[in-house]
């Protein structure tokens, strides 16, 4: 990994839009794109013409249909992290709903208003796991949110995203919870519903290679998260441009590295380490940034708080995010692959973007096996300065 | 006005690209909401909004495609960006 920060710095600051060199392009992608003029006009099905990019169309347009929306299922936790989005904001004043039929009849109407995927977050979901179990009898796709101290039954076949942030020093510092990695990995090492999230801030970009490390040794797998600073926050997590830029360096590394252990690519390290923010780059689809009811999120996204109760002023996937500093994988998965349109505009463009596609749902959907990566160089978001290479 | 011939095509389009089931272009009702009573998302109209730019050689803006929620509404659309052109 490259050390030089001045380079990197300058990357950031010029924010070139990327370009590939004959040499890079050509060696990567026969079939023809790179050589392209950059004004010419694509039509959709020049794009599809390639083989590559046809067979991972056709195989992430099948997950089209995934409505989702989120669901806090308890108020309670089981540590204290520092930066929680849970305990800001007037969430974490509702009173909990214990009642599983009151849980059933909810999960029914959210089936019948069309909600094929369901979020199960905050505070703690595994310390409700009865909870847990009536929303996956009646919606059978969806994530958990959880610290997994706590393993949740078999009963709840979701995928389970555990979060760490950090080694297990950190962990303890702003967490409050000891050897927090290994209780994780013997909680759930061989679990194939488990994808462990690993959550840069700007102090544990160095900690991630050896956390990666361990879950590799493991046998479990691993994305990655930005910290993104809930409204009001005043602690020293939130990210500068050079810690943008070593994220993103870190995260390409360890992609190479560990490629059977990390879900990422390229584009999501672009997109999710930009000096911009994801609102800024793609617009945020989620009602909370999105007055329009029109087909999509702003119509259909609902965030539930533990008493059953939802707001459209503040609903979107974590709640009480500054928004202008919003570069979670939760948001993301969305508001990316929402721009489905925006980036059909060339080969390169849709084929970073199909990566995206194919690492959220291998992210948030048990059984879903990500493919290879169809571009493992940097291309720039639609509109948007691209990012370079580092070193 | 767009005409039955575009109509019939911009059904078709909804068809093939989503294999509807159990529709054919003449049975497929031009103002049925496709949001609303076929079930159709945003995705899907992503979709449809990239074939029909290929077919008739016009751009749709982003902000648009979304309120494009009737097989009459696209193919009115499709004849005003052509007579626009």
């Amino acid at each position: 990994m490259s050390s030089d920060g001045a380079a990197l710095n300058k990357a950031i600051i010029e924010m070139r839009i990327h370009k590939r060199t004959p040499d890079a392009g050509g060696a990567r992608n026969p079939t023809g794109p790179a050589e392209a003029p950059p004004e010419k006009t694509w039509k959709f099905s020049e794009i599809l013409a390639h083989p590559d990019i046809r067979e991972r169309w056709e195989r992430v347009r099948k997950y089209f249909f995934l409505r989702e929306s989120t669901y806090d299922m308890t108020r309670r936790c089981n540590i204290r992290c520092d930066g929680c989005y849970y305990y800001e904001g007037e969430k974490q004043f509702a009173e909990d709903n214990r009642n599983p039929d009151d849980w059933r009849r909810l999960m029914a109407g959210e089936k019948a208003r069309g909600i094929t995927f369901v979020v199960l977050a905050g505070a703690e979901p595994s310390l409700v796991p009865e909870l847990c179990e009536v929303c996956y009898g009646e919606i059978p796709l969806g994530a958990v949110a959880t610290n997994g101290l706590k393993r949740l039954p078999d009963a709840v076949g979701y995928r389970i995203h555990v979060s760490v942030w950090g080694n297990d020093a950190t962990s303890e510092r702003v967490r409050n919870a000891k050897n927090m990695l290994d209780r994780q990995i013997d909680n759930y090492r061989g679990d194939d519903r488990a994808v462990f999230i690993y959550t840069f801030t700007r102090h544990n970009i160095d900690e991630a290679g050896g956390v990666v490390k361990r879950l590799a040794d493991a046998g479990c797998r691993v994305s990655f998260n930005m910290f993104s600073a809930p409204v009001g926050y005043g602690g020293d997590l939130r990210h500068t441009d050079a810690s943008l830029a070593r994220t993103r360096e870190t995260m390409v590394d360890l992609l190479a590295r560990y490629p059977e252990t990390v879900l990422f690519s390229h584009y999501s390290a672009a997109a999710h380490t930009h000096g911009r923010g994801l609102h800024d780059l793609y617009g945020c689809s989620y009602p909370r940034m999105n007055p329009s009811t029109d087909v999509g999120l702003g119509r259909s996204f609902r965030q539930y708080r533990s008493d059953l109760t939802w707001d459209r002023d503040a609903a979107c996937c974590v709640p009480d995010t500054d928004c202008p500093d919003c570069r979670h994988y939760a948001a993301g998965s969305a508001v990316v692959t929402a721009r489905l349109f925006r980036h059909a505009v060339d080969p390169d463009t849709f084929a970073a973007w199909l990566d995206y596609v194919d690492t959220y749902l291998a992210v948030w959907v048990k059984g879903y096996e990500k493919g290879a990566n169809l571009r493992d160089w940097f291309v720039a978001p639609p509109g948007a300065p691209g990012v370079e290479t580092p070193g | 006005m767009a005409t039955d011939t575009t109509i019939l095509r911009v059904a078709e389009v909804m068809i093939d690209e989503l294999k509807l089931e159990d529709v054919t272009p003449d049975t497929f009702s031009p103002d049925i909401d496709l949001v609303d009573e076929v079930g159709i998302d945003s995705m899907d109209l992503a979709t449809v909004a990239l074939v029909i730019q290929d077919e008739y050689g016009i751009r749709i803006d982003e902000d648009d495609y979304t309120k494009l929620t009737t097989v009459r509404r696209i193919a009115d659309y499709i004849e005003t960006k052509k007579m626009a052109a």
